[in-house]
Parts: C-alpha cells; sequence; structure tokens
C-alpha cells in the first residue's frame, strides 16, 4: 500500500509497510498512481498524453525507476505483518514497564472540558498515600521482567496538591533502582498553580520530563482553566513556566495545551507559546461528547486541517530563521523510530502501562479511571480481571477492521483504545474524528521531515 | 534524470529481525494523554537499527 499527496510544493509518496518515503516530480507522481493497476505500455501511453513536452525515452526512465523502487521493496511492500501483531505481547505478557501514578484526585483549578471531571474521575476526592504510591512503585519493578527503563508520571487531577508524597516517593525510587537494576523515568503533569522554586530544583533533579498545561492565548486559556471562584490562571501561572521552563536548562518539557470549539485556529495558541519563550510545544484537540459545547464541530475540523498545514509550514520558516521549535505531533524519527513489533502492538494500556489510583486500584490506562468495568485489580494483588486484560492484549493494529485499509496504521499503531470504546463502545473501534486529524498531522509531520532532508531554502 | 528522491528512513520489514525488545517509551506516557501516536518515539535498541 502507498500514500501520495502534496504539500508544501513537495510531492510525497509513502510506501505504508516499508516505511519508506520517497520526494517525487509530477511525471513520477503520475505513474505511481496508475503503477499497480496499469500495465507498462497503459502507464506510459497516459503520460505520454499528459505531458508531450518529456520524450518516451525520459518517460520510460521515470517507469522503470519505479519499477526498480518496488523491486528493491520501497514501493508497493506488501503486509507481512500480521502474524507479528501479537507476539510483542506474548513476549512481555506480564510484563509492566510504566505506570501513570494519580497522584491526586483532586485540584485546584475548575476546568469544564476535563476528561477527569475537574480531578476527581467522577468518584471521591482522594489524595495517594506513600505507603500506597511505595507499593505501586514495588509492583512495578516486581512486575517489570528484564526491563531497564521505567516511566512514572505523576498525574492528577493537581500531583503538586500532594507533593511531599511525590518527593518522598521519587526519593525511595532513587533510594532502590540501583540494586534493583532499575532506571526510573519520572514525568510531572502540572497546571502550574502551585509551581515555586521548591517545585522547580526538584524538577530539574529528578524528573525527565515535565508537561505544563498551557493553552496559549489568555482569553483562550481563561476560557476554560478557571480557580473554582471562575478566575483565570493564565497571568498567575505563565510567569512561573517562564522561570521553570528557564531553569530546565535543557531537560524535557512540553507546554502542553487542549483546543476547542473556542479556538480551531490554535496556531494563534502556538504563536502565543513561541512569544512567551516557549519552544517544545504539544496542542491536542479536544476529545468531548458530541454536542459538548466544547467539542469540536465539522466546521472547525475544515479550519484545524488548515490550521496543521500554517502549522508546518510555520516549522520549516523558523527553521530558517534559526528559531526551531518542537511540536510533539510533529516529531517523527524516519531513520530511528520503532521497529515493526512496536509499530503494530498497540498503545500498551492495560499490559505494558497502567493508572494506579489514590486507593491502590489498577485500570488499562489514566483514561478509564473511573469507569469500575475496567478495573484490572490493584496494586497488591495485581491484575485479576484477566478478562479486561485479555481485551487489551488483543488490541493490535490488526483488531481494528477500519485500520486495514488506512495507511496511517504503522504511524499511530491502532489508536487510542480509550477513544475508541468512547467514541465505538469498543476498544477495537476507532475515533473517526481522531483518526482524520491523526492523518493530516502525520501528512504534516512527513513533509517537514521530507524538505529538512531535502534541504529547506 | 532523477525523478524521485527517497529519503532515508528505518526499513521496517529489516525491523522484523532485531526489533521487538520493549525497551521503548509508553506510547501515550510523557507528553499528550489524550491520543495514540508511535511515530515520534524514539528507539531504544540501538544495537537493532
Amino acid at each position: 500500500m502507498i500514500h501520495q499527496y502534496k504539500l508544501g510544493g513537495w510531492n510525497i509518496v509513502l510506501d505504508v509497510c516499508s516505511g519508506a518515503v520517497h520526494a517525487v516530480d509530477e511525471v513520477a507522481y503520475d505513474i505511481i498512481g496508475l503503477f499497480e493497476e496499469n500495465s507498462r505500455e497503459e502507464v506510459l501511453a497516459a503520460m505520454a498524453e499528459k505531458y508531450p513536452q518529456i520524450s518516451a525515452g525520459e518517460l520510460a526512465e521515470c517507469y522503470d525507476q519505479v519499477q526498480g523502487l518496488k523491486d528493491s521493496g520501497k514501493l508497493f511492500a506488501p503486509d507481512t505483518f500480521a502474524p507479528m501483531a501479537g507476539k510483542l505481547k506474548e513476549k512481555s505478557a506480564g510484563v509492566v514497564k510504566a505506570l501513570c501514578l494519580h497522584i491526586a484526585h483532586t485540584c485546584n483549578l475548575n476546568c469544564s472540558y476535563c476528561f477527569a471531571s475537574q480531578g476527581k474521575y467522577h468518584g471521591e476526592r482522594a489524595v495517594m498515600s506513600f505507603e500506597v504510591g511505595k507499593r505501586a512503585l514495588e509492583f512495578l519493578i516486581e512486575n517489570s521482567g528484564t526491563r531497564r527503563n521505567l516511566e512514572v508520571d505523576f498525574f492528577g487531577g493537581e500531583p503538586l496538591m500532594n507533593f511531599q508524597v511525590v518527593k518522598d516517593l521519587v526519593a525511595y525510587a532513587r533510594s532502590i533502582e540501583k540494586a534493583k537494576g532499575k532506571n526510573f523515568r519520572f514525568t510531572l503533569t502540572t497546571n502550574g498553580v502551585l509551581v515555586d522554586d521548591d517545585v522547580i530544583q526538584w524538577a530539574n533533579r529528578e524528573c525527565h520530563n515535565v508537561v505544563l498545561s498551557l493553552d496559549g492565548r489568555k482569553e483562550i486559556h481563561d476560557r476554560y482553566r478557571v480557580d473554582y471562584a471562575g478566575n483565570g490562571s493564565w497571568e498567575k501561572i505563565v510567569p512561573k513556566f517562564q522561570k521553570f521552563v528557564e531553569a530546565r536548562e535543557g531537560k524535557g518539557y512540553y507546554m502542553r495545551g487542549t483546543f476547542t470549539h473556542a479556538n480551531p485556529d490554535f496556531l494563534q495558541d502556538i504563536q502565543q507559546m513561541l512569544d512567551l519563550g516557549f519552544s517544545e510545544l504539544s496542542m491536542e484537540p479536544v476529545v468531548a461528547a458530541p454536542g459538548d459545547p466544547s467539542a469540536l464541530t465539522e466546521e472547525d475540523l475544515a479550519i484545524v486541517m488548515e490550521q496543521y498545514e500554517k502549522l508546518a509550514e510555520l516549522m520549516l520558516q523558523r527553521d530558517r530563521e534559526g528559531k526551531p521549535f518542537t511540536f510533539y505531533h510533529y516529531m517523527i524519527d524516519l531513520t530511528g523510530g520503532p521497529c515493526i513489533y512496536k509499530r503494530i502492538s498497540g498503545c500498551g494500556s492495560g499490559t505494558e502501562y497502567m493508572a494506579v489510583t489514590p486507593w491502590g486500584d489498577l485500570y488499562p490506562c489514566h483514561q478509564f479511571v473511573g469507569e469500575e468495568k475496567f478495573k484490572l485489580g490493584d496494586i497488591w494483588k495485581g491484575v485479576t480481571n484477566a478478562e479486561i486484560q485479555g481485551e487489551f492484549a488483543a488490541c493490535n493494529v490488526y483488531a481494528h477492521p477500519e485500520c486495514r485499509d488506512c495507511w496511517a496504521r504503522l504511524y499511530c499503531s491502532g489508536g487510542c483504545a480509550a477513544n475508541a470504546y468512547h467514541a465505538t463502545g469498543s476498544v477495537t473501534g476507532v475515533y473517526e474524528q481522531g483518526c482524520r486529524l491523526f492523518r493530516k498531522r502525520m501528512e504534516c509531520a512527513i513533509m517537514v521531515a521530507v524538505a529538512r532532508a531535502l534541504g529547506n531554502g | 534524470m532523477e525523478h524521485i528522491k527517497t529519503i532515508e528512513t528505518r526499513n521496517l520489514c529489516e525491523s522484523a529481525k532485531n526489533g521487538g525488545c520493549g525497551e521503548c517509551q509508553t506510547s501515550c506516557q510523557s507528553a499528550c494523554k489524550t491520543s495514540c501516536g508511535i511515530a515520534n518515539q524514539e528507539c531504544e535498541n540501538k544495537e537493532s537499527k
């Protein structure tokens, strides 16, 4: 399977199964489009008609270049990966390598678009005790097999509302990781309200990454990200984030925003983040039930698609100006990206990745917390709900019927199980709106990669 | 005349031979939390590339 598209002045052809990416001229683009369904003679006759100014010899040479790529497995490579789909999970069955610790099911902001219902996850307010967190870390080590790199996210709600426990858990993990042959990578996700010098120093010492929630423009951010008195949080948090990021001195961070029906023109929010001095950026489309006032409408999607293209152009322009920035969803490592096992195995929720509630229950991921039927077990007894875990273990890219004909399937690995479940009632469904946006992001990301590889003049 | 420029990419078919060590980042972890993509992740297996 191939996917061909034109963007940013480039004609791009992706060979889905080999992973090859080609930048081609108009003639090659047209020949590739006709190649599979037509004979050599038919293709060349059609090209001769369309390009009368190009000699028959030249057209034949181009055809032969296409044929050569097919022969070397870089065009029209067949999908032979289906039998491998369950192998990675089989090989690593029972191995957990990442936990999302719900350190606080409470929040000091009251954002109406929050998927976690203001941090409470449709339940009671709660914070995780040190004892529960410690046991969660031990559960992770005990179940991580030979995996050395273990990821732990401090998540909420707002994790800094329980910061002492966060610090104590990291100190505990550091005290045992060497002896256990493990390397913990911690991430903190915060709304910024409680960020101070102590937090900044601690995070710079201990956190592999920090995710800082900012929606961009003040009026956009303050529309949803308000305190319980209804006051916007932008003025309060932006100076803190600027100080935080400056102190990171190159360590990982993301400014992470959400765009909604209120700002499908989210490129202005990206620009605002850049103007504030931030360079590692992520803007996510809101995931909301249809009819929710924040949900993106069909009209919004047309704007969003255009914004993604303009964002790619902005990235290339800033490259040329020596002011590059990162957009999380356009990060793509064509030479060093994931192997095929990873690409077909699904996101890992419910198997290698789980969320832990403040009281120690295990869920397939943070987005399933609060949905009782998805409870997998707890950190003391481990996974006891084999049926639900089996559903997630079987949830690879080939388990989604809609993915079979999708060119982007080896870039998304079947997509988000939670989004699929909330959209269709099944973790093997697909969240169509998310897929459309994902495909657009991949087209843009690959165009940026092509431009960078071939000279962004 | 060169009509096609092929960008250097990891050959996915070849990656089947030594892939699957499982050391790479969990897909959703550490940044987005509301969507899944694996294209932006690094391979942690330096020997297989």
